[in-house]
């Protein structure tokens, strides 16, 4: 038993703080939402230059084949500072979508350049009527000579106005209880047919409803096999979940690191807010409440390293971390008062961010529901 | 990065070991003997002596002093693997304070007497620290030592003492300098628990368990029983503290009734459905798992600090979690059980034989005792996050 980072991921922490806090002040973060892009070419470049698109792109492709773990000490890093940009959506959801559904000449055709961060990817999942859930898909991907034809409207595709590629997860051939009938698609961005329109999220942050009107794919496109894309993209977004709570717990840290310096220079009733109980004991539920989230998290990335079936580990990191962090900003909120409140305070960034992260790859609900069905079929761990 | 708790073969042997041995003898008896404090009887006193022959009471002590001289890690694998069979490594008391202390800081003629006897499974300890003025403010405590000849004279009154009646020793704290300032005002006492004296009266609890009030009236204890020096009483409680409540809860005692209640949920239905096809029972049962889980995370992080040497604060969230936890199962399994769920072991109808109601009520203390959950948030406020006291 032993609850320490190597060496190795203890530089990639050290450097990526250094590196984000220098280049992702909160006033970057501010007009990312209000730029179109919703990141900086140069940025992005200093980012591919540090390795960091390649830390878990297999050595063969040009990466550094790196594992889960160090991945999500990197992600804690930009969760903290509210990263703006295609990062985790050309990485998580391009790149290891990739790396577990391409075959060779996929492989060696798009992740090299992922690495160099000349390449820029997305998942479109989603739809009007389908959450993560690949029975209710019904965008269509009907045959037509070599090609596809994928029609239909896709929902919360993130960075879809940047992304030079989307997988498409559209629907082939008749569902089944183990989502059949699923197949994935990688479609160039600039394919006629395809119409973006930006959602107004409560973040600010770039997701897209993305229509498909009878757009064409070679295909040499499809990614894995036809009608059994659900399995491979199964497996890549029990990772995003992951991903995404190690964002969360890289956030919940900073607040609660802003919240307990303010209580220690506050002060009301001639003392320090810091010192009366009530704060006391917010301030410690919230670091319960990280704490949790951290450790849960890092044992469901431990897992999915060691080849451990690590499917139910990511449910509950899920579950726990999107309520956990609700509660971690909810407590900040308190303790701040009215400044917290303002706009031009860094807590809203938070606040707003937090809501985005609980809806991404399933929240509580959605999550407990994956539990209760393994607890049932096999019991309590 | 390492999640598994045993890491070498010769652990998971032992682990091994400690699991086969509890299979063949443990049986329900030891278990509802176990569970309730009333007194262990004969069977659990037996158990007890077992345990220690195989040198289990003792693990972490030197040879000398009839311990095993294994390594903490030992002691650890130990707990989980009791826990996970439901069984209870007897005696805390002596095994995590009083042992340890008298380890540390007795003189070795109080060494010799009590160690060897404590590893074999000889002898129990009971916990003397609390009293009616003196709960979370243990040096309010007013049961005055007085020092005479070659002798300390005890008088004053012990309450919530849970082992007395059936402990050999009482483990007790005692003022031996009202006047000085606090923390340096009380020192520890080995005490004979039948000595003239001492009068031990019962307290029935909302869980079902017994504790004491325990008089002291004119007691003589020798003076060679004050362990280690006069006055140093608070820092050797307050060493002994994480290793206490680190016992005190493995999230692995949670497993075995969520797994019941699975099975429960399989085979009830109820206004005309499976309970396990309920989806508000499912969404509970998962929550459940996701913070037993949780909490098992934390435990491991702690664990995994102490055997680094390097822990702080954090077996009191582990306590805290663990004891908040118990106490919504507790209250979940009420809700998925509905009517049934108020039905005590022996009456008709009791499902689980009365496991969740008396869980309920024996889960009420868990949130007081051994630190409450508002001190160990002040405690942890403080150590943990630095907060100003004033």
């Amino acid at each position: 038993m032993d609850i320490k980072f190597s060496e190795e991921q203890e530089m990639i922490r050290h450097s990526a703080r250094g590196f984000l806090s220098k280049n992702c002040p909160s006033s970057f973060v501010r007009s990312m939402v209000q730029d179109e892009k919703g990141f900086a070419e140069e940025l992005w470049k200093g980012m591919a230059e540090l390795g960091w698109m390649g830390l878990i792109i297999p050595e063969e492709y040009e990466g550094s084949g790196l594992g889960f773990l160090d991945l999500i000490v990197l992600l804690e890093e930009m969760g903290r500072v509210l990263l703006p940009g295609p990062f985790f959506s050309t990485v998580v959801l391009g790149g290891f979508t990739l790396v577990e559904a391409g075959n060779e000449e996929q492989k060696k055709r798009f992740l090299p350049p992922m690495v160099r961060g000349d390449l820029i990817m997305t998942l479109a999942l989603n739809e009007a009527e389908s959450y993560y859930d690949p029975g209710s898909i019904t965008v269509s991907a009907k045959e037509s000579g070599e090609n596809y034809v994928i029609q239909g409207t896709k929902l919360f595709v993130p960075d879809a106005h940047v992304a030079d590629w989307i997988i498409c997860a559209a629907r082939t051939g008749p569902g089944g209880d183990s989502g059949e009938g699923i197949s994935l698609f990688l479609v160039d961005g600039r394919a006629s047919g395809l119409n973006r329109k930006l959602l107004k999220t409560i973040a600010g942050d770039k997701q897209f409803e993305v229509v498909f009107d009878q757009v064409v794919v070679p295909k040499t496109n499809l990614l894995g096999p036809l009608n059994q894309g659900w399995p491979p993209l199964k497996k890549v977004l029990q990772k995003a979940a992951v991903a995404k709570c190690a964002e969360m717990v890289g956030g919940g840290q900073q607040v609660l690191d802003l919240t307990a310096a303010y209580a220690k220079e506050r002060e009301q009733f001639g003392q320090l807010i810091g010192s009366f109980q009530a704060i006391q004991h917010h301030c410690v539920n919230m670091l319960i409440d990280l704490d949790g989230c951290r450790w849960v998290t890092y044992k469901a990335a431990w897992m999915f390293d060691q080849g451990l079936p690590f499917e139910t580990e990511a449910s509950i990191a899920k579950a726990w971390s999107t309520e956990a962090y609700r509660r971690v900003v909810a407590l900040g909120h308190q303790v701040f008062g009215g400044i917290g409140y303002m706009e031009e305070h860094d807590l809203p960034l938070y606040f707003r961010q937090a809501r985005v992260a609980e809806a991404a790859f399933g929240d509580g609900d959605y999550h407990r529901k994956i539990i209760a069905d393994h607890v049932f079929a096999q019991g309590v761990f | 990065m390492n999640f598994n708790l045993t890491t070498t073969p010769e652990e998971e042997a032992f682990r091994r070991e400690v699991g086969d041995f509890l299979k063949a003898e443990l049986n329900d008896e030891l278990r509802r003997q176990h569970a309730m404090d009333k007194g262990l009887g004969p069977e659990a006193r037996a158990f007890n002596r077992k345990i220690g022959q195989k040198g289990w009471l003792g693990l972490g002590w030197p040879k000398e002093y009839g311990g095993s001289g294994g390594s903490l890690m030992y002691e650890i694998i130990l707990l989980q693997e009791f826990a996970r069979h439901e069984a209870h490594v007897p005696n805390e008391i002596a095994r995590y304070m009083a042992g340890p202390t008298i380890l540390h800081h007795g003189s070795e003629e109080m060494k010799k007497e009590f160690l060897p006897r404590i590893a074999a499974g000889e002898i129990e300890f009971g916990l003397g620290y609390t009293e009616p003025p003196a709960g979370s403010d243990l040096m309010a405590m007013q049961m005055r030592a007085v020092e005479e000849g070659d002798y300390f004279i005890i008088n004053g009154q012990k309450t919530f003492n849970t082992e007395s009646h059936y402990a050999d020793y009482h483990w007790l704290a005692a003022k031996t300098n009202p006047k000085g300032p606090r923390h340096e005002s009380i020192s520890l006492f080995v005490v004979d628990q039948r000595a003239p004296g001492i009068d031990i009266r019962p307290l029935e609890t909302l869980g079902g368990e017994r504790t004491n009030e325990v008089y002291y009236d004119n007691v003589k204890v020798p003076k060679s029983r004050l362990v280690g020096e006069k006055n140093k009483g608070f820092f050797y409680m307050v060493n002994a503290l994480n290793y206490e409540r680190l016992a005190l809860f493995q999230m692995e005692r949670l497993f075995p009734t969520l797994n019941r209640l699975v099975q429960y949920a399989k085979e009830t239905r109820r206004n005309g459905v499976l309970l396990a096809d309920d989806p508000l029972v499912r969404n509970k049962l998962a929550q459940l798992v996701i913070e037993a889980e949780v909490g098992k995370c934390l435990e491991y992080k702690a664990l995994s600090l102490l055997l680094d040497g390097r822990i702080d604060y954090e077996s009191g969230i582990v306590k805290l979690i663990g004891s908040e936890l118990r106490q919504r199962l507790g209250y979940k399994a009420m809700e998925i059980l509905g009517q049934f769920g108020l039905l005590e072991d022996g009456s008709p109808w009791a499902p689980l034989r009365g496991e969740i109601a008396r869980l309920c009520r024996a889960s009420v203390v868990d949130t007081i005792g051994g630190g409450t959950s508002e001190i160990i948030r002040n405690i942890t406020a403080m150590r943990g996050l630095r907060l100003p006291r004033k």
